[in-house]
């Protein structure tokens, strides 16, 4: 049962007839009249409990953005249900409004839409819908809760897809598509075609020359090169403990993510193959042999659910993960943080055996506010912290040598710059044959 | 769920949809115990109290209360002999209840001082004989003025020692109580009971109108406790069962203020009370229409929020507690001596004196100077680290404007 506004109102207007009256019996004659309207009111609301609901939901939704969750309610009893009713979503899953009026005569349907802009990640649930069905005069209700689970995904946002169309045409030029007056970088023999002036008279193949013989005359034959296609790319994202921490108001492991799908959508259209792996001491999501469109639909709900673990990375079973998924030389894509020689010794102790077999580059955030703190030094408290930032800075600085010492690739960067700076490793890196 | 609801529900309805408010009848049925269990106390609490009485304290000197200190029995028992007693508990009752002033004794006891002494002075006017228990220096001021209060008697028991009816019936009265001191020697008085040191227990003073006023000090004599010790009983049964009526007059809080005859109830309008009860009523329904919550809440688990900053904050702290200076000037050295270094164009594994001498020559200060900034100068206090670092500063700063073309 609720009590409404107007109820309360009710009550309040009592006031006159005492006042007119003077009479201490005129109270509890009123509270007695309030009482038996109330009491009409209430037995005259049409019930909610015969109320059946079903919910149609969206499955998934991009962080940001805002999709309508519909509820359907349908009045199987022979009075009209009319009120308000609330669809008891999570709070972070930013439904609006909160609660709406329905207006329900008997036998029918209607819809009620919520809107939802989730700000966090994952499964964004809702437990239960409330119902609270006044009466006539408005002055009571009567209330239910049903049980009524609903869930949507509400996937990465992939804000650094932005950074795709510079990087696709930076690739196209490597690859030749795009006209450039060079021969074209890549390893990997293309094809056989005629000279045509302006071609490195290097890349003349005087047997293939020899070899033809036309009608025309003699031609020159040229050989062209194309990157590397069909190139295995292993992405291992750290779900572990330091995962969990923010930098500019994002998790690293978001900047992961996100740094994952622009490297995973660029290696795709450059034609390789990616694997993905979240791991802390388990898999805890693993997309292999996707290809296309289907890899990254498939890689933003398997890192949807995920939440870092409150554990210690295990990167002694990091290798035999990689071999696991490939057999063959990879580019292995290490997302992680390089913050002090300590924290690292696991990752430190494991990339021999890595880099021995693949191309290997980590790839972590680095703090902004720790690069600004060493340039503010005005007061007293300002140079400690700038003395502290200025040690953190070493020890990563530390913990990158020793990484490119043990033959990988270190590529940190700002959480916004980090996406776009691993895409830019890994165009240099094809540039340069070495995947 | 019947079929006709499945379909009414159309495709797609949720099926076996769980309600979790409980329907009125459970709710009933699970506060049973509890309405079981209230009724039962309650019936407990209503019983006990039926048989014990309203407890073991009560009005002393009552004539209704049976308790130890009360004066029930006394009552009772003047009421088997004839004498009609009556229990007042205001002025105006009192003297309402005395319609024979000439056959009509007046007991009055008011040990917790209710009234004012002129209430006093007429009360013992009410009727011809007044027995008064335990009056205090005021009551004694306003009805007889050559009587002074004489303090606590010690004596367990006193023997009579006057010709007074009641006292020579009693033979022996119990002693606890308070003792009187006649002052005026002009008053007809007669003192009974004494302790010694002219102080008495009873006094009589019969006023020129022929009026009797009985002051008792002896209040344990009259009490349900000690009434058959002694002779008690006879000394109260005599004082008070000389008349055919006895009123019975205990002053309450209803003697306060009725003076003027003007109450609060009496000065606002009708409506005021009834009024405040409303707004009460009124509060409680706006409690309940605001605090109703329209569902339960939604659980939500949240992940633990780290800032990344927090191990570089921390370290700072420890710094600053500890007084590490040289540590964290060393920390600001090395990294200002790597950027120094890169902007002088020498390659990373340069030695500290060449990046000294690079940037003595490019900066054109002395290398002396320099040397001592980029590493020997040891701060002694946080001042001397400010300035350190502030110079440190200043000369990346010097460095980079030296360099610009």
């Amino acid at each position: 049962m609720a009590v409404s506004g107007w109820f309360v109102s009710l009550v309040a207007l009592g006031i006159l007839p005492i006042i007119v009256t003077g009479d201490a019996a005129m109270l509890a004659l009123w509270l007695l009249f309030v009482a038996a309207l109330g009491a009409v009111d209430l037995g005259r609301a049409g019930s909610p409990r015969a109320v059946r609901l079903a919910r149609e939901l969206p499955g998934r939704v991009r962080l940001g953005e805002t999709v309508a969750g519909t509820l359907l309610l349908t009045n199987t009893g022979n009075r009209r249900v009319r009120g308000i009713v609330r669809d008891g979503w999570q709070p972070s899953a930013g439904a609006t409004p909160r609660r709406s009026p329905i207006d329900l005569p008997a036998g029918e349907r209607r819809a009620v839409t919520t809107m939802l802009t989730p700000f966090r990640r994952g499964e964004r649930a809702a437990a239960q819908v409330t119902i609270r069905s006044f009466g006539p005069l408005r002055l009571l209700a009567r209330q239910v809760t049903f049980e009524l689970p609903g869930a949507i995904s509400v996937l990465p946002p992939f804000n650094s897809r932005k950074h795709l169309p510079s990087r696709l045409a930076r690739l196209r030029e490597l690859d030749g598509a795009t006209s450039v007056l060079v021969r074209g970088p890549g390893t990997e023999f293309d094809s056989l075609r005629d000279y045509v002036r302006g071609d490195d008279v290097r890349s003349i193949d005087w047997r293939a020359t020899a070899r033809r013989r036309d009608a025309a005359g003699q031609r020159l034959v040229v050989r062209t090169w194309r990157p590397e296609r069909d190139r295995r790319v292993v992405i291992i994202i750290d779900s572990g403990r330091t995962s969990a921490a923010r930098i500019d108001n994002e998790p690293r492991i978001d900047t992961a993510f996100e740094s994952a799908l622009l490297l995973a959508a660029l290696a795709s259209s450059a034609g390789d193959r990616i694997d993905l792996v979240i791991y802390d001491r388990r898999v805890r999501a693993r997309v292999q042999g996707a290809t296309g469109a289907e890899l990254l639909s498939r890689m933003v709900t398997s890192m949807a659910p995920i939440e870092p673990e409150l554990i210690e990375m295990d990167w002694a079973a990091v290798p035999a993960l990689v071999r696991s998924v490939t057999a063959h030389r990879a580019l292995v894509v290490l997302a992680t943080s390089i913050d002090a020689p300590g924290a690292s010794r696991g990752l430190l102790s494991v990339l021999p055996q890595l880099t021995r077999k693949h191309t290997v580059v980590v790839a972590s955030v680095t703090d902004p506010t720790v690069l600004d703190a060493t340039g503010t030094r005005s007061t007293r408290e300002e140079v400690y912290v700038a003395a502290a930032a200025e040690r953190a800075l070493l020890d990563q600085a530390r913990v990158a040598t020793a990484i490119r010492q043990l033959g990988a690739d270190v590529v940190t960067a700002a959480p916004q710059d980090l996406p776009p700076a691993l895409a830019d490793t890994y165009i240099a890196l094809k540039a340069a044959g070495r995947l | 769920m019947t079929a006709t609801t499945g379909a009414l529900a159309g495709p797609g309805a949720a099926t076996g949809q769980r309600v979790t408010t409980p329907t009125p009848a459970r709710v009933l049925r699970r506060g049973l115990f509890w309405i079981a269990a209230a009724l039962f106390l309650l019936t407990i609490g209503v019983i006990s109290i039926g048989v014990a009485g309203s407890g073991t304290g009560g009005v002393t000197l009552s004539s209704t209360n049976p308790a130890p200190g009360g004066a029930r029995a006394v009552a009772e028992v003047l009421r088997q002999h004839g004498v009609t007693v009556t229990a007042t508990a205001s002025l105006p009752q009192t003297i309402a209840a005395i319609t024979d002033p000439a056959d009509t004794t007046l007991f009055i006891s008011d040990p917790d001082r209710y009234l004012t002494d002129e209430q006093f002075g007429t009360a013992t006017t009410l009727a011809r004989t007044v027995v008064l228990v335990d009056a205090s220096f005021g009551q004694l001021r306003a009805v007889a003025p050559g009587v002074a209060q004489a303090g606590v008697v010690g004596a367990s028991t006193l023997t009579a020692d006057c010709a007074l009816p009641a006292v020579t019936a009693a033979g022996t009265v119990s002693g606890g109580g308070v003792g009187y001191r006649v002052t005026d020697a002009t008053l007809t008085t007669t003192s009974c009971l004494g302790s010694g040191d002219r102080v008495f227990s009873l006094v009589q003073v019969q006023n020129p109108g022929g009026d009797t006023l009985t002051l008792l000090g002896a209040t344990d004599a009259l009490t349900n406790d000690r009434v058959i010790e002694n002779g008690n009983a006879a000394l109260a049964l005599t004082l008070l069962g000389a008349h055919r009526h006895l009123v019975w007059y205990l002053p309450t809080a209803a003697d306060v203020g009725a003076a003027d005859g003007a109450s609060l109830a009496s000065l606002t309008p009708g409506w005021v009370i009834p009024g405040m009860l409303l707004l009460a009523v009124t509060f409680l329904a706006a409690a309940v229409w605001r605090g109703r919550r329209l569902g339960p809440l939604v659980i939500e688990r949240l992940p633990v929020t780290v800032r990344a900053s927090e191990t570089m904050l921390g370290r700072a702290r420890l710094y600053e507690r500890s007084s590490a200076r040289l540590r964290a000037l060393d920390s600001l050295r090395i990294g200002a001596i790597g950027r120094l270094g890169a902007q002088c164009g020498l390659p990373r594994i340069a030695t500290v004196d060449e990046i000294v001498a690079g940037v003595a020559g490019l900066t054109g200060r002395q290398p002396g100077a320099v040397r001592r900034l980029l590493v020997d100068d040891i701060p002694n206090s946080d001042r001397d680290l400010v300035a350190l670092s502030d110079a440190l500063l200043v000369l990346e700063h010097d460095l980079a404007r030296a360099l610009q073309p």
